[in-house]
């Protein structure tokens, strides 16, 4: 593998802190009038987060390359994290997606019935889904109970 | 004496039954929070911050510091049972707790960790009772120059703490400081990084940014390992505890000595004053102290009480510490912190020395809470609960992440009623879980992204005033003062080797 995970990370946090730093730059002159302006801070931030990234992407190029010789360790090693664990977080970060989507047009009821039970499955298992369901049924009523009838918010519902 | 009065006073605010639910509520969730492994008291309090829209700021922070209390003892519980330590500061609790487990004296040794946590918040509390005052006079002696000197050095001892991953520390803070840049200028009518947002004018939301920092991102790294959770379940099946068991003797208090309870308790304070910090440190240097003051060294982690009241006297103490900085100068030295500052922020209530001199009415009932969880609270819990808190970590773990997952993102809806903050919190919380999975502190992202403003105006106010001349942060005694300072704390955190582990 050419690059690993850890590379592609630490290079994108590269890319956006020299994507900030030019963002800053086209925000005008750092000095004007014996002061600073808007750009200058963001400035000196790019500056610094572009020198951290560039320490974190070095350090992990030369990892990566004392570690090629290591192939069949870091073979074994990916192998381990695929199957389940590998894909829960993406499942869940799809499914909080969704639910926020969904949110406003299906109402604080349905969405979040769907989503917690998502987020149990996710958790668990697809075994049992009707005691499942109760049980989503069970905390969106009581998230109900807390965010509505004690702390008075008002949650969006299906009928407007 | 004036403060000291108001607080005093305060306690009678206790007796409103409402207050009361909510601080013992508070310290309950808490303990619960703290005993179960994976999930923090940062978390319950970045759960519940959209709540305190809906309570007085007074009362909001009396149950935020029930919180606080309650979260650096209860991972004590399970640190001390399956030696699975339920929050970072009871790792130390854990190396003594656990063999007097396997020995048979767990409850025991619960009992030593709950009366070293009460001594040590006992005493963390009254310290900033007595001191903030005090601290609080001072900081209104520093001007701009000094101010923008303090927040710098604050940010840098907050990434120099983080031992074996400043740079990273150093590229989480820039991250967060980024993120405060996004939004209307402070001095100029001009918008940056907004990308024609008009959503984005007004900058991020805090409370997106706790969410997601502490909750979505927990939910995330919840999420790929969750494994341990049925040997959990099975190993606190086995135990059985009565009440009784919890009360350790006077004779073995005695021999643990007031001066294990004094010092570890001033070690844990002083640390937490500083900022980032954190129990986890303060326990460490009060137990690594512990150890090399004993007589009998080699009994240590081997079940000797001394080093579970160590740890849990100083991280305990660690909360008075820690609220100090946040109070006085409204910097804020651990997660925890930064919520509390978060939720006088979202009530319009600026942190900083002229909260302690002009609105010490709405900090003292705060103070009076941590000193009430410390005292009444611990003890109290760990008799009658004890038994039952043990059973209630070996929860399913499916079942809490669907109401953490309900709470953290219907949460964040709270703020501004609006799909666009509950989309940010997601967005902050995919960020905090990729660094935190690569091992960034993101601690450090959040405390960047609330001193930034401050740090960016103080900056530019100074520079305003001195036309332009940097000198002027050398010139200015207050400024120049935190210039050493920073100095100083540079060469014993990153220079000067570190402490040799002392077992």
């Amino acid at each position: 593998m050419l690059l690993n995970k850890n590379v592609v990370f630490h290079f994108l946090l590269f890319f956006l802190s020299v994507g900030y730093f030019v963002i800053a730059i086209n925000l005008g002159a750092p000095f004007a009038n014996n002061g600073l302006q808007p750009s200058s801070f963001p400035l000196l931030i790019g500056l610094f987060a572009i020198m951290f990234s560039s320490i974190l992407l070095y350090r992990e190029v030369k990892l990566m390359k004392s570690k090629a010789s290591s192939l069949e360790d870091d073979t074994q090693t990916d192998n381990a994290l695929s199957g389940k664990g590998r894909f829960t977080p993406l499942a869940v970060m799809l499914s909080i997606f969704l639910y926020i989507l969904l949110f406003s047009p299906l109402g604080y009821f349905f969405s979040s019935i769907l989503f917690v039970l998502s987020i149990i499955i996710i958790f668990s298992s697809l075994e049992k889904v009707l005691q499942k369901i109760v049980i989503s049924t069970i905390i969106v009523s009581f998230g109900y109970l807390v965010f509505e009838q004690m702390f008075g918010v008002r949650l969006p519902t299906l009928w407007g | 004496m004036e403060f000291i009065n108001l607080v005093l006073g305060s306690f009678s605010l206790l007796l409103s039954p409402q207050i009361l639910l909510y601080v013992v509520a508070g310290f309950l969730i808490g303990t619960i929070f703290a005993s179960i492994p994976g999930l923090t008291a940062t978390l319950a309090l970045a759960l519940l911050l959209p709540l305190t829209y809906s309570l007085d700021v007074s009362t909001a922070l009396m149950a935020c510091a029930s919180i606080y209390m309650a979260g650096m003892c209860g991972g004590s519980i399970t640190a001390t049972t399956i030696n699975i330590p339920g929050a970072p500061s009871s790792m130390m609790t854990a190396l003594d707790g656990y063999p007097m487990q396997l020995q048979g004296k767990g409850p025991l040794a619960l009992g030593h960790a709950a009366f070293g946590s009460m001594v040590g918040g006992a005493l963390g509390a009254i310290l900033l009772i007595v001191l903030a005052p005090f601290v609080a006079e001072v900081a209104l002696l520093v001007k701009t120059t000094g101010k923008f000197s303090l927040l710098a050095f604050a940010i840098v001892v907050i990434v120099i703490a983080q031992r074996g991953k400043v740079v990273k520390a150093g590229m989480a803070a820039c991250i967060g400081l980024m993120l405060a840049t996004v939004g209307l200028d402070a001095m100029e009518p001009m918008t940056r990084f907004t990308f024609g947002s008009s959503e984005l004018t007004a900058g991020l939301d805090l409370m997106p940014m706790i969410i997601g920092t502490f909750a979505i991102s927990e939910i995330l790294i919840q999420a790929k390992s969750n494994g341990c959770a049925e040997k959990m379940v099975e190993a606190l099946k086995k135990i059985t505890i009565s009440r009784r068991d919890f009360i350790p003797p006077l004779s073995e208090i005695r021999k643990i000595g007031v001066m294990c309870y004094l010092k570890s308790s001033l070690i844990g304070y002083a640390v937490g004053t500083l900022p980032g910090a954190g129990g986890s440190m303060g326990s460490f240097l009060a137990y690594a102290e512990t150890v090399r003051t004993s007589d009998e060294p080699e009994t240590f982690g081997k079940g000797n009480p001394k080093g579970i009241v160590a740890s849990e006297s100083a991280n305990n103490a660690v909360c008075g510490g820690a609220l100090v900085p946040m109070l006085t100068f409204g910097i804020p030295g651990d997660p925890v912190t930064a919520i509390m500052l978060g939720v006088l922020v979202i009530n319009g209530i600026q942190p900083g020395p002229q909260l302690m001199v002009g609105q010490a009415e709405l900090i003292a009932p705060m103070l009076a809470s941590l000193l009430f969880s410390a005292l009444i609270l611990i003890p109290l819990t760990l008799y009658l609960l004890g038994p039952y808190f043990i059973k209630i970590v070996a929860i399913r773990k499916d079942v809490l992440y669907g109401i953490i997952a309900l709470l953290a993102v219907v949460g964040s809806y709270v703020a501004t009623f609006s799909t666009f903050q509950m989309m940010m919190s997601l967005i902050i919380g995919i960020l905090a879980y990729y660094l935190r999975k690569h091992d960034f502190p993101v601690i450090t992202l959040l405390l960047g992204f609330i001193l930034g403003p401050n740090l960016e105006e103080f900056l530019r106010r100074s520079l305003s005033l001195s036309n332009g001349n940097p000198m002027t942060f050398f010139t200015n005694y207050d400024s120049l003062f935190f210039v050493i300072l920073t100095l100083v704390f540079v060469y014993f955190l990153a220079i000067k080797k570190p402490l040799k582990k002392p077992f």
